[in-house]
């Protein structure tokens, strides 16, 4: 299995291999990676190709905010070097969507947009896809790793936002 | 009132407002005109005191949760918002999971509360617009005023009250319209009935006794039980046969058979030595019994107690009735009173002691009955009801002193203030006070900043404590500090605010502090601290451990009070550090830094990480199983006077699932005493509303909101065997034994503070009746 992934304009290329020659090859691949060891260590999470996930749900309300705060969905992100593809679904709005934006915050608290993401909706509106693919600062993907961004959802009735949810190593939920 | 009364209410309204809205666009200042009537008013006062005083107290003051509904504290949350807003809130949200009073009602209330802020009335009906209160108030109407729309921010929640079911599809009523049903009498023939006088109705608090006559009362019209009104005392007569009086031995060393007290033993346990029932056998659990239980005017949390085949439950509202733990036969009924709804209205626990059976009332007055017939032998006040005070727990008895708590502290009192009492369980005379709150010249008095000591609050006792007979201490966990966030109490998170937050062991002879450890100095955002204090023996060290809103477990030593370790539960983010040698925490800087009306982000909510549902010692495998909750809130600090009679939490909250929970807000888990490592754990999407019981057979048992009764295996948490309930599980189930056989006893029950409101609002597709509170006993098959 091949999986390529960049480290500072360096492309380089993860090999998994029987395990005689595979232990050749990661020798040189470790000195390899002693030469831009700094460089990785600024992107730990560079190399990982890990996926983050999410459960998109109403965003902070009360009781009375029920008839127009509603429905749910899931978001994840692929980090492939410095690249993130997003993609995600939700349903059950209680008006159309309107936009939804990648936020960056601490688990659990509110925080600025950092990113728009595109937003397809179905026939009534209410339920569809949102998406899209970026380069990602080192910084971005530093808080990606730490699970410090959400992505946040709005409707036409709910227009300070609907559902969000946080983008999260399966590892790191608690 | 009719839909078409409704539609032309709504005429009138719109045309309101047109006016009322040509005035404010004018952008001068302008005398506002009357928006309601007298009459309207006065009708919105008998709806209030048949409906809101319970929670927010007949001086609209408010109690705890349940917000102040006049004076400056609700001008400040409600001034620039419409009289529409006011309106809709309270016919949407009010009260608590049972809004269901007719519009006429809820325009009169509004009224009345628009009239208590000082609006005058005039010949205009009153009809919601997007007029500004604060114009209403003051007679005046603001140049360029205008009222928001929306409430984007969120209506505070402005109240809690009992009852609090969600109506299942066909449960409720249709506005104005009673419920089929209503004023019918569940049960059957007396002594097989539900106690008396209660109807078959939605579960709702509030309900005046004269309302019980089967007729809608005026404006009413739902869930009125038909019964005539109880009289209050014994009202089915009886007598325990063979009774044998409990003793200090007995309560030191419980009858494996018997479950004498709160969480069945001194250490808190809630475990059952019994072990008839088996991990292999589980499966085969059957219902033995049912008992209808009491439905509204208050919240259904109870822990039965056993004693010699006789089972002890009380109902809502402070109803107690002696059973026949084998049978359900009925033997006595005693209506301690009041009946009208106080708070939450819940009553968790009682004690037994002698030949006395001692209970707490919810208007904060001890009570003990005969356990033989019921009769009531003494009474004695812990606290004033009219100036808020209230219990939702019972006492324990240690060498022969009832020790109870106190609730609804959260006023400001020039004198009065927070405490944990005794009291001579023969006579009921006090013995002595500890007061949870310390003042100025008092040791720790000097923890509240600048306030003065009639603006320190707080510091309730709501959960019965725990007791070492060996050491003579008896633990108990204090409440947090009102009101909640420092910026409404006017000190700061640095004022650590002695002692609440905090577990102070006592002199069961005295009173007197021998040690407190505060969980969290400057306790800010409702993470109470309150619940079971469980005793563990681990080899000769002596540990207490406990679990609080944070979801923090501590582990401490019982002698000294000195820090041990701690465990997170749940995801956390309030604070970004625990000493780990010394447990203190520090908190997220905005926490810290919180001003009046910002909201503040935190995990867990205040339906906490742990609530009042208790945690299980399971002595063979040395776990802790804790029922837990992963839910989310922002709260919002409002600006509180600080004047006498002021006070209550001060603060709006709104909810959401916690983040990584996939939106599994409960979670049972298991932790090893030694280690303090998480065994094991199961998530769900509805939460736990029972305390864990544990057994010698190595089974487990808990309910949860959605009506399921689940039996699990205590060392993986595999499950074994369930059921489901009438309505949702919600109590302490209990274990017991009648000639070897071994049965488990579990409430249904409605209504109570987060644990409740905070599903109602983030898992709102969780249906479950509004009425249907039953006790329930399950036993083995008999063998062939």
């Amino acid at each position: 299995m091949l999986k390529s992934f960049e480290v500072k304009g360096l492309k380089m290329t993860r090999t998994t291999v029987a395990p005689k020659v595979g232990l050749i090859r990661l020798v040189g691949l470790v000195g390899l990676l002693g030469l831009v060891g700094l460089s990785v260590a600024a992107h730990p999470a560079a190399q990982s190709g890990k996926t983050y996930r999410g459960r998109l749900a109403p965003v902070p309300l009360t009781t009375a905010q029920l008839s127009t705060v509603a429905g749910s969905g899931t978001v994840s992100a692929v980090l492939s070097g410095n690249k993130v593809t997003i993609t995600g679904s939700f349903d059950g709005l209680k008006s159309p969507a309107t936009l939804a934006q990648i936020h960056k915050a601490q688990r659990g608290t509110r925080g600025p947009v950092i990113l728009d993401l595109k937003v397809t909706k179905n026939t009534s509106g209410t339920g569809g896809t949102i998406g899209g693919t970026f380069e990602f600062t080192p910084q971005q993907v530093a808080d990606l790793e730490k699970g410090w961004l959400y992505v946040q959802l709005h409707s036409e009735k709910a227009p300070e936002g609907n559902l969000w949810g946080w983008l999260l190593l399966q590892e790191n939920r608690r | 009132m009719t839909t078409h009364s409704s539609m032309l209410a709504l005429g009138v309204a719109l045309v309101a407002t047109a006016s009322v809205g040509a005035i404010l666009e004018g952008g001068q200042q302008t005398p506002m005109p009357s928006v309601y009537t007298a009459a309207q008013a006065a009708a919105g006062r008998q709806a209030y005191t048949e409906n809101c005083a319970g929670c927010h107290m007949a001086d609209l003051g408010g109690r705890n949760e349940a917000l102040p509904l006049a004076g400056p504290n609700f001008m400040g949350t409600w001034r620039n918002r419409s009289t529409r807003m006011l309106f809709e809130y309270i016919q949407g949200t009010m009260p608590p999971g049972n809004a269901n009073l007719t519009d006429a009602q809820y325009l009169s209330i509004a009224a009345y509360l628009l009239q208590s802020n000082g609006a005058t009335s005039g010949t205009q009906a009153f009809a919601p617009a997007a007029v500004l209160i604060g114009a209403v108030a003051t007679g005046q109407a603001p140049a360029g005023a205008t009222a928001p729309s929306a409430d984007a921010q969120g209506a505070p929640v402005a109240g809690r009250g009992p009852g609090g079911g969600r109506g299942a599809p066909g449960a409720g009523a249709a506005r104005g319209v009673a419920p089929a049903g209503a004023g019918q009498v569940a049960g059957g023939a007396r002594g097989q009935a539900p106690p008396s006088g209660r109807g078959a109705g939605p579960g709702r608090g509030g309900q005046a006794p004269e309302e019980t006559d089967g007729a809608p009362a005026a404006g009413a019209g739902r869930g009125r039980g038909g019964a005539p009104a109880a009289r209050l005392g014994v009202t089915v007569a009886g007598e325990v046969k063979n009774y044998v009086p409990v003793t200090d031995a007995m309560l030191r060393n419980p009858d494996p058979g018997d479950w004498l007290m709160a969480r069945r033993n001194y250490q808190a346990w809630s475990y059952s030595p019994l072990n008839e029932i088996t991990r292999g056998n589980a499966k085969d659990l059957k219902l033995a019994w049912v008992w209808p239980m009491a439905d509204g005017a208050g919240a259904n949390q109870p822990m039965p107690l056993v004693h010699n085949g006789v089972m002890y439950l009380i109902n809502t509202p402070n109803i107690v009735q002696a059973l026949d733990a084998k049978t359900g036969n009925l033997i006595w009924e005693n209506h301690v009173g009041p009946e009208q709804s106080v708070g939450f209205g819940s009553m968790r626990n009682m004690a037994i002691y002698e030949d006395k059976l001692i209970m707490a009332t919810t208007d904060a007055r001890l009570v003990a009955l005969d356990a033989r017939n019921g009769n009531k032998i003494w009474e004695a006040v812990v606290g004033d009801r009219s100036k808020g005070y209230s219990n939702t727990s019972g006492p324990i008895v240690a060498k022969g002193k009832v020790i109870q708590g106190l609730q609804g502290c959260d006023r400001y009192r020039e004198e009065d203030r927070c405490y944990i009492s005794a009291y001579d369980a023969a006579t009921g005379k006090q013995l002595w006070r500890f007061n949870t709150i310390a003042r100025t010249g008092e040791p720790g008095g000097d923890t509240w900043g600048k306030l003065p000591d009639a603006m320190r609050a707080g510091g309730e006792t709501w959960i019965a404590g725990s007791y070492d007979p060996d050491l003579n201490l008896t633990y108990w966990g204090v409440a947090q500090a009102k009101p909640w966030m420092p910026a409404s109490r006017g000190n700061s998170v640095f004022d650590s605010s002695l002692y609440s937050a905090s577990t102070v062991a006592l002199n069961v002879d005295d009173g007197k502090l021998v040690w407190h450890y505060q969980h969290i100095p400057g306790e800010s955002l409702d993470m109470d601290e309150v619940f079971e204090r469980v005793l563990v023996d681990i080899g000769d060290q002596k540990l207490v451990f406990t679990i609080g809103k944070a979801g923090i477990l501590w582990k401490l030593d019982r002698k000294t009070g000195k820090y041990i370790g701690h465990k997170e539960t749940v995801f956390q983010n309030v604070f970004d550090r625990i000493d780990p040698k010394t447990g203190v925490p520090t908190y997220r800087a905005d926490i810290i830094e919180q001003k009046i009306d910002q909201w503040i982000s935190a995990c867990p909510s205040t339906e906490g990480g742990h609530n009042w549902q208790a945690m299980s010692y399971n002595q063979p495998a040395g776990l802790l199983i804790i029922p837990l909750s992963q839910s989310c809130m922002e709260m919002q600090p409002r600006q509180i006077a600080q004047t006498i009679g002021s006070g209550g939490v001060g603060a709006g909250r709104r909810f959401f699932e916690m983040p990584g929970s996939d939106g599994n807000v409960g979670k049972l888990a298991a932790y090893d005493v030694a280690t303090m490592k998480e065994v094991w754990s199961r998530e769900q999407r509805t939460p736990f509303l029972t305390a864990v019981l544990s057994t010698a057979g190595g089974v487990g048992f808990v309910g949860d909101l959605d009506r399921t009764f689940k039996a699990f295996d205590v060392k993986t948490g595999d499950t074994l065997w369930q059921t489901r309930l009438s309505t949702s599980v919600q109590g302490f189930p209990v274990s017991f034994s009648i000639g070897g056989k071994q049965y488990i006893a579990v409430t249904t029950g409605l209504g109570g503070g987060s644990p409740r409101d905070v599903p109602r609002t983030i898992i709102p597709e969780v249906k479950y009746p509004d009425k249907g509170q039953a006790l329930f006993v399950f036993e083995l098959p008999d063998k062939k």
